[in-house]
């Protein structure tokens, strides 16, 4: 137990004293919260979550490592406060920065910090009241956010303590606290709404779904944002002259800051401080009120669905999967029957339906697009009028357009070989495979189904309509090329059984190889861009492209026991 | 003699399934209670409404003149619980959370660090006492799970699929357990699909299916009523809806194409 959470601790249970005469059990009380802060304290985060980190070494301190990565973003919410010449603007920003961010953090958390389903069968059979175990729960999430909060402020406060003296400070303390309050009826509220939508066993899936919306969202807005504001514009920038920023409540908050250390008396800032001070004490009043009752029982219901009455069996033995018709047309297409046909559907199916994958892969593909986004908006001057002459900065386009797919593919493919359940692996070794390598073909010809597919039929048709039937040399090159580099990356790093690694691998090794497997693309379409002109050149490399790549897979086919020397994890 | 735990009426329902629909037990002190049926009758629900964690049913559960509903606190310290799966916060260490669990159970500091360290060590597990939970084996878990439920030395015992997970010898020493733990006067209820076990160590059968009890009485009592044999028989003959044997042969006609 770290000094952190000791001081939480001591801080929480300093009324033990109104406790005891509310009728909780004090000893009760800490013992729960003792062992809970105890366990975020060895739990992977949501920032260990990405990074990959060694399972060799138990995770300890946790709490000081999410707190300093915390504190670090918290220094970004500086910048706000050099956008504008007023308060009001800078302080809408930050504010709007700061929900953003708590929102985006604690939606992960509450499921995996906040709501742990072993509590059902570990606390609820012992002798402690339901009183002392909600107070237990509420502190527990009061601690934990106080733990984001706290950082995440700090370097603002800071800054505001330093620029405008300290005594403007504890508005803008108070202000926070009601903005976290705020926050968290967001998060109830949302909550509230997908259990109203959905079943508990799709609750979590939606829930990654959200956390992959924001990461991408959180991306793009620190990527697209700042480019798209000129910089004088941006100092010049006042939020007042935007009667919309009424719907924010940002400017509220901002607003009520300016009232509590001016004392203007203005219809704006008096309505201002009323908003941020109403809005949150009645939205906690709310969710404790009403959603809280009903919130516990819907929760109940997630971890009742693990241990309910088994699945009723289908009665009119009709299994509902909407694209098995187009998932048999791509297997017949693309696989060899036997283990490529079984690795091509198996693959297929895991990608779509695991949630472990799914989290990994596409924050990554939303990156690209934001990526993508940006190069357009760079281009301001950018005309379709370019890509239908062919002009250089349209061959520029086209290219970046065809190359930039092939980094998805390369992605999703690198994903391939991790998951929680790799010790499913052990299908491949038991059963009678000749040939190892047809199961890593299978698993790359799927993500190339998957992923590419699409790409490059919309590219392809896209490219046709608007340039005409010219361009389809120089398509094919592209295409043939990334099959190529795919293929090539695939035969060279693709040693092992799909799904069959442990997840927390040196994060090294996949580093450098995402470096190779960017500057690669990059190089190539580089080559491309250079001979663009030159049909019969493009013609006849994209066959030779095309024959290369053909039998690069058909080595990755042939690939033995011998060679891959693949090796069961347990 | 009163009886310790009295289940009268107890209906539960999830949504429209209902899953237990009526069940009415007397259990008496020192009894072990051999809790079986197959897969979906209700078992673990019942154990569930016993252990406080189901509390929306309908009937009445009376444990030592206690109605569980009105208070469910002092039921609960009466009652020890050790669950089917491996649920445990796997980051802590077994001292870890077993002292978390005496803490609970209010159980003074020292008289818990001592009863930890002595039921620790006659599980084979001292030297794992301070090592994180989450390298342990399905056995050692189970193990931790065993203790926790008997650390604060309840007189009623709930035991769901005890001995999954755990090494020959390691069932001996539990078995063992049970009967010296009924001897000392303890009320164990022990829920299982182990039949030969639940044969050999429950002094009373209850079997029940789809919600109801279909047989109440010792061993020799289902032999006198369903002729001499196997537990296994008896529950198959009670349980199965179509002849176990036609399975089979339809399993082996599988291979006729």
């Amino acid at each position: 137990m770290n000094l952190v959470n000791r001081f939480f601790l001591w801080l929480v249970l300093l009324p033990a004293q109104l406790y005891e005469k509310m009728g909780i059990n004090t000893h009760q009380l800490r013992a729960v919260l003792n062992t809970k802060l105890l366990i975020d304290d060895r739990r992977p985060n949501t920032f260990h979550q990405t990074q990959q980190k060694k399972k060799k070494k138990p995770i300890s301190f946790a709490t000081l490592g999410t707190m300093l990565v915390t504190g670090f973003m918290g220094c970004f919410f500086v910048f706000s406060f050099f956008v504008g010449q007023d308060m009001i603007t800078h302080l809408t920003i930050f504010f709007s920065f700061f929900l953003f961010v708590l929102a985006s953090t604690l939606i992960a958390d509450f499921t995996s910090v906040l709501i742990d389903i072993r509590d059902n069968v570990i606390i609820l059979p012992k002798p402690i009241s339901d009183k002392t175990f909600v107070l237990a729960r509420l502190l527990h999430v009061l601690i934990h956010i106080s733990k984001l909060v706290f950082p995440m402020a700090l370097p603002s406060l800071i800054f505001v303590g330093i620029n405008q003296g300290v005594l403007k400070l504890l508005p803008f303390i108070l202000l926070i606290a009601l903005a976290t309050l705020f926050t968290i009826f967001l998060i109830n509220a949302l909550y509230i709404l997908i259990l109203k939508l959905t079943t508990p066993d799709r609750f979590k899936t939606i829930i990654s779904y959200f956390q992959i919306i924001f990461a991408i969202a959180f991306y793009g807005g620190y990527q697209i944002v700042p480019r798209l504001i000129n910089k004088v514009a941006m100092e010049q920038y006042d939020i007042r002259t935007n009667f919309w920023a009424w719907l924010a409540p940002p400017y509220w908050f901002a607003g009520a800051w300016q009232f509590l250390t001016s004392f203007e008396i203005t219809i704006p800032l008096i309505s201002s401080l009323i908003l941020s001070i109403v809005v949150p004490i009645a939205s906690i009043y709310i969710v404790i009120k009403y959603f809280a009752p009903s919130f516990n029982q819907k929760l109940s219901m997630i971890s009742g669905s693990e241990s309910g009455p088994a699945p009723q069996a289908d009665v009119d033995g009709k299994k509902v999967n909407s694209n098995s018709g187009y998932l048999s047309l791509l297997t017949n297409l693309f696989s060899e029957k036997g283990a490529e046909t079984m690795s091509f559907q198996n693959v297929w199916k895991i990608t779509a339906r695991s949630r472990d994958y799914k989290m990994k892969v596409y924050p990554s593909l939303g990156y690209l697009v934001v990526y993508l986004v940006m190069m357009f908006l760079n281009n301001k001057n950018f005309s379709l009028a370019d890509v239908q002459n062919q002009t250089g900065r349209g061959k520029i386009i086209f290219i970046s357009l065809i190359y930039f797919s092939s980094l998805i593919l390369i992605m999703s493919v690198n994903q391939l070989l991790y998951s929680e359940k790799y010790k499913a692996a052990w299908i491949y070794f038991t059963t009678p495979i000749e040939k190892p390598g047809k199961i890593i073909s299978g698993a790359i010809k799927s993500m190339i189904a998957k992923f590419f597919l699409p790409i490059v039929a919309v590219t392809f048709i896209a490219a046709t309509w608007i340039v005409g039937p010219k361009i389809i040399p120089n398509l094919l090159l592209g295409i043939f090329n990334e099959l190529l580099i795919i293929f090539t990356i695939a035969f060279l790093s693709f040693r092992e059984f799909p799904f069959a690694q442990v997840p927390n691998q040196a994060a090294k090794s996949n580093f450098i190889r995402g470096l190779v497997s960017m500057i690669v693309p990059v190089t190539i379409g580089g080559l491309h861009y250079l001979i663009y002109n030159f049909m019969p050149v493009v013609i006849i490399l994209a066959i030779l492209s095309g024959g290369a790549a053909w039998m690069v897979m058909d080595a990755i086919k042939n690939k033995t026991w011998e060679v891959l020397k693949l090796e069961y994890k347990d | 003699m009163e009886p310790i735990i009295r289940l009268k009426n107890v209906v539960k329902n999830y949504g429209e399934k209902k899953v237990l629909k009526g069940i009415t037990l007397d259990i008496y002190p020192g009894q072990v209670i051999g809790y079986i049926g197959p897969n979906g009758a209700g078992k673990s629900t019942t154990v569930k409404i016993l252990c406080g964690l189901i509390s929306d049913y309908e009937g009445e559960v009376w444990v030592e003149g206690k109605d569980l509903k009105q208070d469910p606190l002092s039921v609960k310290r009466k009652i020890g619980y050790v669950p089917e799966l491996a649920e445990l916060y796997d980051v802590l260490t077994p001292a870890e959370f077993l002292g978390f669990m005496a803490d609970l159970y209010e159980i003074p500091k020292d008289v818990a660090d001592e009863r930890i360290r002595k039921m620790l060590t006659a599980f084979g597990l001292d030297a794992n006492m301070n090592q994180r939970m989450d390298t342990f084996s399905k056995g050692m878990r189970q193990k931790v799970l065993i203790i926790s439920g008997l650390l604060h030395n309840p007189d009623i015992i709930i035991l769901d699929e005890p001995l999954s997970g755990l090494d020959a010898n390691s069932v001996i020493i539990v078995k063992d357990l049970i009967s010296k733990l009924a001897k000392d006067g303890k009320t164990i209820f022990y829920c299982s699909h182990m039949m030969d076990v639940v044969e050999k160590v429950s002094d009373r059968i209850v079997l029940i299916n789809d919600g109801v009890v279909l047989a109440d009485g010792s061993f020799i009592e289902l032999q006198s009523q369903q002729g001499n044999q196997s537990l296994e028989k008896i529950f198959a003959h009670m349980t199965a809806k179509e002849s176990l044997s036609d399975a089979a042969d339809q399993m082996m006609s599988a291979f006729d194409n």
